[in-house]
């Protein structure tokens, strides 16, 4: 039983801070907020050379072998520094995805090139009734010779206008199948979604009689639905890391200011008003790395509880980076409202991602039919 | 990180495991006597004082074996020992600032329960600002003579001793004039009476202290050290028995589920009502989270950290949770919730009170509304997290500008 980081896992978190406090400052977030691409391929290209982009992948692969706790740890690293760019979209929904379900082929085809910085990637997981329950799926795929033709409409997708290929599921004769999508090809329509998470970009998928080859489905025809509840899982703990991230970054100035902004003569961290926010705030921030942690290190280890732990982690993440980035905003007043003043960057990377990969309430019912199952 | 268990902890939670099944008390405990037979059964098989030196009657026993038995004690519903004061903080002060002298003299009679042990901390005007207490104790040469009034003094009616804090100097800051003491309760001068609380029962107790007598060598630690002592002491409250907390809650949240299974709403189970599942699935986070900080919190332990301040986390998120707990759980047992007699069995809650009346979840529910009071209320915690964690600058306070005591 040992419920902290290794030397090693401390070290890449040291690391990965050092790299994005260089290379991404507030001034790089918000110069990338303008790019019409939206992120960095020289940053890019130099989280290739530090082993960020195949950290979860295998050797043989040309990754780096590490489990979801280090992947957790960039991740959170990442959402402290409000990183733009399709990272999260290209080596948790991409990679994890290959990870889980693809053939060696596909495998070797795309895990190399993902991990050297050649390829980005995206998964299309929302249609427009915001359905988390991939049994939902209502994309059709038909086959078509040794093919398929896709169509249907998936939405807030992130970072597809900068992907090289799209996880897309869609439901086959024989059931709920997985494709992987070039996004080049006749019939793919991508129009993009803005929200208020300017380190983010979505798009609107819009699938019409595609036409793809046999060698785009990934597993069997038919055999999507527990990869793609595996990948939600998966990607439900990293979206977690990166909120925890955000939260933390928030609180982090919040306690910075609050002891050197003065009102009525005297900082307004003394007040007792402001202090037992702050201390809620670490608390919210400690529970919610608890949660994050120990559900990654549920899924790498396959712990019986792996799948609730997920859910835990979500639902809680969720409130408490509510709390907290909310809660950075109030003690740091009008000055935390205005769009010069960088918590806002941070308070809406958590926001953006709290509906995505399971709302609070969708897990919340899923810890509950586990709750009830097992008794 | 690895949070699996080692084959050790393992095998040693079966053992302890399967020492209770041919052990738990078949009968409920009703009186002191049962208690103390239970206890001593648990001490004779190595259960209790298991951290503490083998020298004096301990264990010498690592944090996770703690943690595993008292877990297990949890999760088979066992009766608490007898002497849980004496144990989970009276015992560990004098281990840390007794002498040599008072560890003979003491420790073991704690772990055998053949003497029983009360703190006398507050006072009604020395609450959270426990340093502005008020009973004093006076010098005259071979003992001291003790004055004033302590209250919240759980199981202040059956103890042989106190743990005592009074000034003995009035004229320095108020933290400075303190001492601890080691008082015998069992004396003319100390008169001990219940205090009933919400709950109807009464395990608090007032102590008046009139002319009492404290030996010289009951003294603990130098004249001065007692506000010193008292932080370590809330210490020992603010940490320790998470894991099995966290068991205590967990077998309650089935209780709760069962009983959702039973009653019904628009004609339906009500286990089937989204709004009643998103409670019980909202509190199970709540619950595993405070399972995934006690792992945090023994990691520490194991290794020999002192959480310290980081105690004060633990605090305030338990009895936080608690409260909510408890609301949320009437909320879905209605009336039955609040019942005290006639409960049918499957809204009935079997836990023990440590007094030994029968448990029910409307006394786990009033129950709830004292974690957040007691050892340091959660705007003290809060006031402890901003000031030593986050190293927020303290407020400007009347006793701290005038230097008066």
């Amino acid at each position: 039983m040992n419920f902290s980081f290794s030397d090693d896992q401390v070290l890449l978190k040291n690391s990965v801070r050092a790299a994005l406090e260089e290379h991404c400052k507030s001034s790089h977030v918000r110069a990338m907020a303008e790019d019409g691409k939206g992120y960095s391929d020289e940053l890019w290209g130099e989280m290739g050379k530090l082993g960020w982009l195949g950290l979860p992948f295998p050797e043989e692969h040309g990754g780096a072998g590490l489990g979801l706790v280090e992947l957790a740890i960039v991740l959170e690293e990442m959402g402290r520094a409000a990183y733009p760019g399709p990272f999260f979209s290209t080596v948790v929904l991409g990679g994890l995805g290959l990870m889980l379900g693809s053939s060696a082929e596909q495998k070797d085809k795309w895990l190399p090139a993902i991990a050297s910085g050649r390829a980005r990637m995206t998964a299309a997981l929302l249609e427009e009734h915001l359905d988390w329950d991939p049994a939902s799926t209502t994309a059709s795929a038909t086959k078509s010779g040794s093919g398929w033709i896709l169509s249907g409409v998936k939405r807030f997708v992130p970072w597809a206008h900068v992907a090289d290929v799209i996880l897309v599921p869609a439901r086959s004769a024989e059931g709920l199948s997985l494709f992987l999508l070039d996004p080049k090809s006749v019939g793919v329509t991508l129009s993009p979604m803005k929200g208020i998470d300017l380190t983010n970009r979505w798009s609107e998928l819009r699938l019409d009689k595609v036409a793809v080859g046999a060698e785009a489905i990934m597993g069997q025809p038919g055999g999507a639905a527990s990869l793609l509840e595996s990948l939600l899982r998966r990607a439900a703990v990293c979206a977690s890391a990166e909120m925890l991230g955000a939260a933390r970054r928030c609180l982090d100035m919040s306690v910075e200011y609050v002891k050197v902004r003065e009102q009525f003569g005297q900082p307004i961290g003394s007040f007792q008003a402001i202090r037992h926010r702050c201390a809620e705030m670490l608390l919210e921030a400690e529970n919610a790395h608890a949660a994050v942690y120990y559900a990654a290190w549920a899924l790498t280890a396959g712990a019986e509880d792996a799948a609730v732990a997920s859910s835990i982690c979500k639902s809680y993440v969720n409130e408490a980076a509510r709390r907290v980035c909310g809660d950075a905003i109030q003690v740091h007043g009008g000055i935390g409202f205005t769009w010069e003043y960088d918590l806002h960057l941070y308070m809406k990377r958590a926001k953006a991602l709290e509906p995505l990969y399971g709302d609070t309430e969708y897990h919340r019912e899923l810890i509950t039919r586990h709750a009830i199952s097992t008794r | 990180m690895d949070l699996n268990y080692t084959p050790e902890d393992i095998a040693f939670r079966k053992q302890v495991r399967t020492w209770l099944e041919g052990n738990l008390p078949r009968k409920e405990i009703r009186t002191l006597d049962d208690r103390l037979g239970w206890h001593r059964k648990l001490y004779e098989a190595g259960y209790l004082g298991m951290g503490w030196p083998k020298e004096y009657g301990g264990g010498g026993a690592r944090p996770m074996e703690q943690a595993i038995v008292a877990d297990e004690l949890a999760r088979s519903k066992a009766p608490a020992p007898a002497n849980s004061l004496g144990i989970g903080i009276v015992g560990p002060t004098i281990i840390v600032h007794g002498i040599d002298a008072q560890k003979k003299r003491y420790l073991k009679k704690i772990l055998t329960a053949e003497e029983l042990w009360c703190q006398l901390y507050s006072e009604p005007n020395a609450g959270s600002d426990l340093a502005a207490l008020k009973t004093s104790a006076v010098d005259q040469g071979d003992h001291f003579i003790v004055n004033g009034q302590k209250i919240w003094t759980s199981g202040g009616k059956v103890a042989h001793w106190g743990l005592l804090l009074a000034r003995t100097d009035t004229k320095v800051p108020k933290h400075k004039g303190i001492s601890c003491f080691l008082m015998n309760m069992r004396q003319p001068g100390v008169d001990v009476r219940p205090l009933k609380q919400i709950t109807g029962s009464s395990e608090f107790c007032e102590v008046f202290m009139t002319n009492a007598r404290v030996e010289k060598s009951d003294q603990m630690g130098k004249l001065g050290e007692g506000w010193a002592i008292a932080q370590t002491t809330l210490g020992y409250e603010r940490g320790g028995r998470a894991l099995a907390r966290v068991t205590n809650y967990a077998s309650m949240h089935s209780r709760l589920v069962e009983a959702a299974k039973k009653m019904r709403r628009h004609g339906k189970p009500l286990i089937e009502d989204p709004l009643v599942r998103q409670k019980i699935g909202r509190i199970w986070a709540e619950i595993e989270v405070e399972r995934y900080q006690a792992l945090r919190t023994l990691t520490q332990l194991e290794r020999g950290e002192h959480p310290g301040a980081g105690g004060s986390l633990t605090k305030l998120s338990y009895s936080e949770l608690e409260k909510r707990y408890m609301e949320l759980a009437l909320e879905i047992l209605g009336p039955y919730g609040q019942l005290t007699e006639g409960a049918p069995k499957e809204f009935q809650l079997e836990i023990d009170t440590a007094v030994g009346e029968q448990g029910s979840w409307a006394y786990a529910y009033l129950w709830s509304r004292a974690g957040t009071i007691y050892a340091g209320s959660s705007e003290i915690q809060k006031n402890v997290i901003g000031e030593r964690i986050l190293g927020l600058p303290k407020e400007t306070r009347a006793d701290r500008v005038g230097g008066k005591a």
